[in-house]
């Protein structure tokens, strides 16, 4: 789970793997690790999550945490158009870190989607990239499954 | 090394040269042996007509053997390289080789390994002495901390016992260790490869410990190494309570072992050779590893075996002393059982005893025997009637009175005590009178009815033990009363006024209590068979002659003796004595001294 800090990293990650949501809101220190099983076609998979502690830049994102992984989220928050810049970042360094590996942006906090900073034509942007795009919401539940098992697909395809 | 693979490369072109020259020269002799001599100009143009070409070729290949040598350099890197990769044919064909230059070099100078490896031995020796003090510290810490307490003391007089060294008793307690988990990590993705577990061990999710345990390892290294991984400083050591995790890197995975207890160091050893078996028999594996465990399940044994060894070794010694054999409980029930029974019988014993002594000890009792048989008490001997139950002796010893069986043959008891106790019992005598007795003499003495009194005489001669009887000490009940009016009757005076037989007032009163009294005299007298008579006395003071004086003092008499006649009949007995002045009451010292010898008194004579 990489992204800019209070983007909703570690809700998505208990919506998706306790199926609950709270409004208190808890910062991640360093790293938290969960597990989720997924079937993928006919093959079931363990997806173990590094919920990874948000910041606002890319200084801080620790190499280690995501050297190994298969793949990420990127997380961004809707109603903070600067977290898109940070997801930027972000991708970058994961790139140069330790190369092109999948990865799928959630677009989060879709329940609030009137309050969104971010616009349909920046979406289209990143779509226009060849980024998977994926509405979430970790407190309605929405699109949070299909971003995950998206993920988890991309994965196994590689 | 390039030596010899260029020689073997010479090795490999050389027979060819051979081969061609050994066929010129084969044609030559014949050549030369059938022909003519020849100049030396058109020899030379012959050979170069017949052997020209061959003579380019074999020019050809000098040259380029002097070549291969470069050209040999050129390739062989990448050879090397290309060899490396696809299978360790290189290696293995080297591995003598290198072994044995190694040999000759040491052989022949020592100092280039030695300055060779120089770096390396230092840290390497550090390490290797920073382990050993560490054990030896950790043992000096176990031993320190127990050498005072209540256990220490208990293990130094096992020690003691055993004939071992304290430290070694110390270390033997204290290394009860069991480990619990095993993880095998994939360094590279922190994924979980492999996972053993002890048996009855709880785990959490492995894959998610594995997860946090490669985070941290991260995290550490991140944070007090740099990013420079040569420096290698890993974590080795994770303490949570009483679980110790013990973390072993190598370069492609990562063994984790949760450990409860303390475990010795040397335990990393085999934690260590395990890794590096792992390493060596799946090492393409390691390497190709893109999340699929299923390879990795070979390696269990491996993990296993390391888990088990540990895990008996430290508790089997522990195990035996801890758990109770049925043995001990029923030797400990049979202790108990002797115990109690014990204690029980020696409480038995001590009631019997007592109640021995008390019947040998009372008075009125003679005990002829007393037995004990299995499950009762026989007891046999003389009891006075007047003796105390002894039945009661059973109950105050504690014993069971069922248990007892008691025969007991009355007698007399012929001790003072016993004596006086039955005399009591014989002669009932009224509370007041006393008896005593005293070496065969029974004594009465007291106030008792004249039936008690004749009666005594008669029982006391037949009580046994009893030799006399005393009883002038008793007086009877009416005799006593007769005394007693007696006295009453001879202190009073009847008071007569000066030189006349007129009383002096108030004195009327005196003369009806004399009148009663010597009424209760009558009355008694023949009931405690005493007679009397009454002397009436007149007295007179000292003044005037001694004739009228006396004849006063029976005019006085007389008028008494007339009141009490006349109140109490002639039968009274009454006679009159004139004492004048002879039988004065008081010495005259005084008037009124005189006034008290101016009266009357009486005298009781008892006759009989």
């Amino acid at each position: 789970m990489l992204g800019a800090y209070a983007v909703g990293k570690t809700s998505l990650v208990q919506r998706y793997v306790q199926s609950i949501y709270t409004d208190k809101y808890l910062t991640t220190v360093g790293v938290k690790i969960d597990k989720k099983p997924v079937q993928v076609g006919d093959t079931e998979v363990n997806l173990l999550l590094w919920d990874i502690q948000g910041d606002d830049g890319v200084e801080k994102l620790r190499s280690s945490y995501i050297r190994g992984a298969s793949g990420y989220l990127l997380v961004i928050d809707g109603t903070r158009a600067a977290t898109l810049d940070t997801a930027h970042d972000v991708q970058a360094f994961v790139d140069k870190e330790i190369g092109l590996i999948p990865f799928v942006v959630a677009i989060n906090k879709a329940d609030l989607i009137e309050e969104w900073q971010i616009t349909p034509v920046q979406i289209e942007e990143l779509i226009a990239r060849g980024w998977l795009v994926q509405h979430t919401s970790a407190k309605s539940g929405q699109g949070v499954e299909q971003a995950f098992s998206t993920l988890a697909e991309r994965i196994m395809e590689k | 090394m390039s030596d010899r693979t260029a020689s073997g490369a010479t090795a490999e072109t050389a027979p060819e040269k051979p081969t061609s020259t050994t066929k010129e020269t084969a044609g030559k002799p014949a050549a030369t042996n059938g022909a003519p001599v020849l100049s030396a100009g058109a020899f030379d143009e012959l050979r170069s007509l017949l052997v020209g070409p061959e003579q380019q070729t074999l020019t050809d290949l000098q040259q380029r053997v002097s070549e291969l040598p470069s050209a040999v350099a050129d390739v062989l890197p990448q050879a090397v390289k290309h060899s490396a990769r696809e299978n360790s044919n290189l290696s293995d064909a080297m591995l003598p080789l290198t072994e044995e230059n190694i040999e000759n070099s040491v052989k022949r100078n020592p100092r280039i390994l030695a300055d060779a490896l120089f770096p390396i031995i230092g840290p390497a020796t550090r390490k290797a002495i920073a382990e050993a003090l560490g054990q030896m510290v950790q043992s000096l810490n176990q031993t320190l901390e127990h050498s005072i307490s209540v256990q220490g003391l208990k293990w130094r007089i096992e020690a003691a016992r055993t004939g071992k060294s304290f430290a070694e008793v110390v270390m033997l307690h204290t290394l009860l260790y069991r480990v619990e988990q095993v993880f095998l990590i994939h360094r590279e993705t922190g994924l979980l490869l492999q996972h053993v577990a002890a048996p009855g061990v709880i785990t959490q999710d492995a894959d998610m410990v594995s997860g946090m345990m490669t985070a941290i390892q991260d995290f550490v290294q991140d944070s007090f190494q740099g990013r420079e991984e040569n420096q290698a400083g890993t974590l080795n050591t994770l303490k949570v309570g009483e679980l110790t995790v013990w973390i072993e890197p190598g370069p492609k995975a990562v063994l984790a072992a949760v450990i409860r207890g303390n475990a010795p160091e040397d335990l990393r050893l085999v934690f260590h050779q395990t890794l590096e078996k792992i390493h060596t028999d799946l090492s393409r594996e390691l390497k190709k590893f893109e999340g699929d465990t299923a390879h990795f399940e070979s390696v269990r044994p491996e993990l296993e075996t390391c888990l088990q060894v540990q895990y008996d070794a430290a508790k089997d010694a522990a195990k035996p002393k801890k758990r109770i054999k049925p043995l001990h409980v029923i030797g400990a029930v049979l202790l108990l059982a002797v115990l109690v029974f014990g204690f029980l019988w020696i409480r038995e014993y001590r009631r019997w005893s007592n109640y021995v002594t008390r019947l040998q000890t009372e008075p009125g009792l003679v005990l002829i025997s007393a037995e004990r048989g299995w499950t009762k008490y026989y007891v046999r001997g003389l009891r006075d009637p007047l003796a105390a139950e002894p039945q009661k002796f059973v109950v105050d010893a504690g014993l069971d009175p069922d248990k007892v069986v008691a025969a007991w043959e009355p007698y007399h008891a012929l001790s003072a005590e016993f004596v006086l106790r039955r005399a009591q019992h014989a002669l009932q005598p009224p509370d007041t009178v006393h008896l005593s007795y005293q070496d065969g003499v029974l004594d009465a003495a007291g106030i008792a009815s004249k039936e008690w009194i004749a009666e005594s005489r008669i029982l006391a001669r037949a009580l046994p033990g009893v030799t006399t009887y005393h009883d002038e000490n008793v007086v009877e009940t009416g005799r006593q009363q007769f005394a007693l009016i007696r006295q009453t009757l001879e202190k009073m005076v009847v008071r007569f006024q000066d030189n006349s037989t007129q009383f002096v007032s108030g004195q009327e009163s005196e003369i009806n209590k004399l009148v009663a009294g010597i009424q209760q005299l009558h009355d008694l007298g023949p009931k405690v068979t005493r007679e009397f008579r009454i002397q009436i006395i007149g007295h007179t003071d000292t003044t005037g002659t001694e004739n009228v004086n006396l004849q006063l003092s029976r005019d006085r008499a007389e008028v008494i003796r007339a009141l009490l006649e006349a109140k109490l009949g002639s039968a009274a007995n009454l006679e009159v004595l004139a004492a004048g002045t002879s039988a004065p009451l008081r010495t005259e010292l005084s008037d009124q001294d005189r006034e008290f010898n101016r009266s009357v008194t009486i005298k009781v004579f008892v006759t009989y």
